[in-house]
């Protein structure tokens, strides 16, 4: 069984198609790479994927489950959960409590619980924000924990996004140009902590991004995009040669 | 305590009621709502009307007046909580500017609605409401609105709400249902407001459409946002700051006991000596080269400056001819004062006076400079 089924996704804006035919499938525990050149319909797959859009034809299976067409929050529950290409994080909110809001899609108790500050609210709150700070520990932002998230800096912000799509507890982590903006030192870190985390939480992770030694070096299969249409995929050996992937990103000899 | 200072206190109660109420949707949530008095006109009409017809028959079944108000008072806030249910449904496609239209023309609905309907006494009134008037009530229903607020935001559950507030398409690919919270905020919110109406119905006995007119939903929008959007702490001192402040300048005394006179020079001066007093704090804010020493200096220096700049502006302008011999009764000038505080305020301190704060001890304590108390956002 596939964990994600991506078959032959395709959504049009106008007369726009932004993603053609794509289809892939991810297995469980792999390190899955998207690439391509701007504009090639990475993020609009994502969009797909997490269910901002309902494609206008294809499916998407998560699990064998058909979840094109299924509410973004009602994804986010089911185990699919992304981070965000331009960062989105809630900027009034300390790091904490950032984390805290994405694991409260597990929570058991009801409104009037809260309302009332009855034991089980507070119970879960007190374990929600444990469980975020032992996130925040794997990634490192522990000492960050209370500050409002929008006055760190860029490669911090990003390390939160990171934690906080993982306190939904996802099976399959979207990660949309994690490395962007971050300097080689960083980057190289944030490679490790990926493995790590697919490693000891048992994760799979699909990741777009930009940086092509990242991606080589990162993942163990990688799908290409151009104009909306998947051009190459394979292990990174066999895109790195593959004459489609080089005509794209540096244009064909003339 | 005579009649009017009850009255004082229970209306304070109401309006803390319905500033913190209204925080929940637009400060905490981020919905922008203008239509609050609307609520509280649904609490009272539904719960006036009800008295009127049903009181003889069922206050003694459930103990008498009090226990009957109590009923009412929940009664009142199912009413409102269905019509937040009704507003709260359509306005999940709209945001910002366009959801406050429609809570503003639901407002205005609602009010001309009740204007038209001869059972609820149409435009004159609906009289004779059996008046139960315990001071307590509207306290402890001002307690209970603040609690509400404050547990849900002591839980996960309520940090979801501050997540819609910031980012809704973040927060939704997070698993936070985001129709459900703004739903519940709406109900919440509008459950307290008609909680409120129906205190103010049983305490005054007589409400008229006029009563909930859009003033009253701007009054507490303002109360809101003065005490700093989403801060429950700010709601309540704002609530009760824009409530007495105009109620205190009502009868304005000169030292001698007699209605306070002054001239229309005064009040132009008045004005100068206010618009620099705040640019002088506005530089001192604006300037983050200063010590914080100098800052807090230039803090008092700006009632140093706005003194005499009064003092000379005032014979200034009073060479004008009539601007000396105009009078004025300070009372009359309340809503102006009013008015000139909060821009004052605004200008000072656009983030609300509380901002996202809320009161702790631990800031107390820090206020008063205790060494060791760990700051909320270290260095």
């Amino acid at each position: 069984m596939s964990l994600l089924d991506v078959k032959e996704a395709t959504i049009r804006f106008g007369g726009l198609v932004a993603v053609n035919k794509v289809s892939f499938k991810i297995e469980p525990g792999m390190l899955f790479g998207l690439i391509g050149p701007n504009g090639a319909g990475k993020t609009t797959l994502f969009n797909l994927v997490t269910g901002m859009y309902t494609p206008t034809s294809g499916q998407i299976l998560f699990k064998d489950r058909q979840i094109s067409g299924t509410p973004c929050n009602k994804i986010a529950a089911l185990g699919v959960c992304r981070t965000f290409q331009n960062i989105r994080l809630f900027p009034a909110l300390s790091v904490l409590e950032n984390v805290v809001v994405a694991g409260f899609l597990r929570h058991k108790t009801g409104l009037l619980s809260a309302l009332a500050y009855l034991p089980p609210a507070i119970k879960e709150t007190e374990a929600l924000k444990k469980e975020a700070m032992e996130l925040l520990k794997v990634l490192d932002l522990d000492s960050v924990a209370n500050l409002r998230s929008a006055d760190l800096p860029y490669g911090k912000q990003r390390r939160i996004e990171i934690a906080r799509a993982m306190a939904t507890r996802p099976d399959l982590l979207l990660l949309d140009e994690p490395a962007a903006g971050m300097n080689p030192q960083e980057k190289e870190d944030l490679r490790e902590t990926v493995r790590k985390i697919r490693d000891e939480h048992g994760l799979t992770v699909l990741v777009i991004e930009h940086d092509m030694r990242f991606v080589m070096n990162l993942c163990e299969h990688i799908v290409v995009l151009d104009h909306g249409e998947e051009i190459a995929s394979g292990p990174p050996d066999k895109i790195r040669s593959d004459p489609k992937v080089i005509a794209a990103y540096l244009g064909e000899a003339v | 305590m005579n009649d009017y200072q009850q009255r004082l206190i229970v209306l304070a109660g109401l309006y803390v009621t319905l500033s913190v109420s209204l925080n929940l949707i637009n400060g905490i949530t981020g919905q922008f709502s203008i239509g609050h008095a609307a609520f509280y006109q649904i609490g009272a009409y539904a719960t006036g009307y009800l008295s009127i017809h049903y009181i003889q028959a069922f206050a003694p079944k459930v103990g008498g007046d009090v226990p009957w108000l109590l009923l009412m008072i929940v009664v009142g806030a199912i009413a409102a909580a269905i019509a937040g249910l009704l507003v709260g449904l359509p306005s999940l496609r709209l945001r910002g500017d366009y959801l406050a239209i429609v809570t503003l023309g639901f407002g205005e609905i609602v009010r001309i609605v009740v204007q038209n309907n001869d059972a609820l006494g149409g435009s004159y009134a609906l009289a004779n409401i059996p008046r139960i008037q315990p001071i307590w009530v509207s306290l402890l229903l001002a307690v209970v609105c603040i609690a509400v607020c404050r547990n849900l935001l002591k839980t996960a559950r309520g940090q979801t709400y501050l997540a819609v507030r910031e980012d809704e398409v973040a927060a939704a690919a997070m698993g936070v249902n985001i129709t459900g919270v703004k739903v519940t905020a709406f109900m919440i919110g509008s459950a307290f407001a008609g909680a409120a109406g129906a205190v103010l119905a049983h305490y005054e006995g007589v409400v008229t459409p006029q009563t909930f007119t859009m003033d009253v939903s701007f009054i507490i929008l303002t109360m809101v946002v003065l005490g700093g959007n989403g801060s429950i702490t700010g709601s309540v001192f704002a609530a009760l700051f824009l409530f007495y402040l105009p109620e205190y300048l009502r009868d304005l005394k000169s030292p001698d006991g007699s209605a306070l006179i002054i001239s229309g020079g005064a009040v132009l001066a008045g004005l100068l000596a206010v618009g620099f007093g705040v640019a002088v704090i506005r530089w001192a804010l604006n300037n983050a080269k200063l010590a914080r020493g100098t800052r807090v200096a230039a803090y008092f220096g700006s009632v140093v400056v706005a003194v005499p700049i009064f003092f000379i502006a005032r014979v200034g302008i009073h060479l004008i001819p009539t601007m000396a011999t105009t009078q004025v009764q300070a009372g009359q000038l309340r809503m102006v004062i009013f008015a000139v505080s909060l821009i004052a305020i605004m200008l000072i301190r656009p983030q609300g006076i509380f901002a996202h704060h809320e009161f702790s001890w631990t800031w107390v304590r820090k206020l008063f400079g205790k060494p060791g108390v760990p700051t909320e956002i270290a260095a």
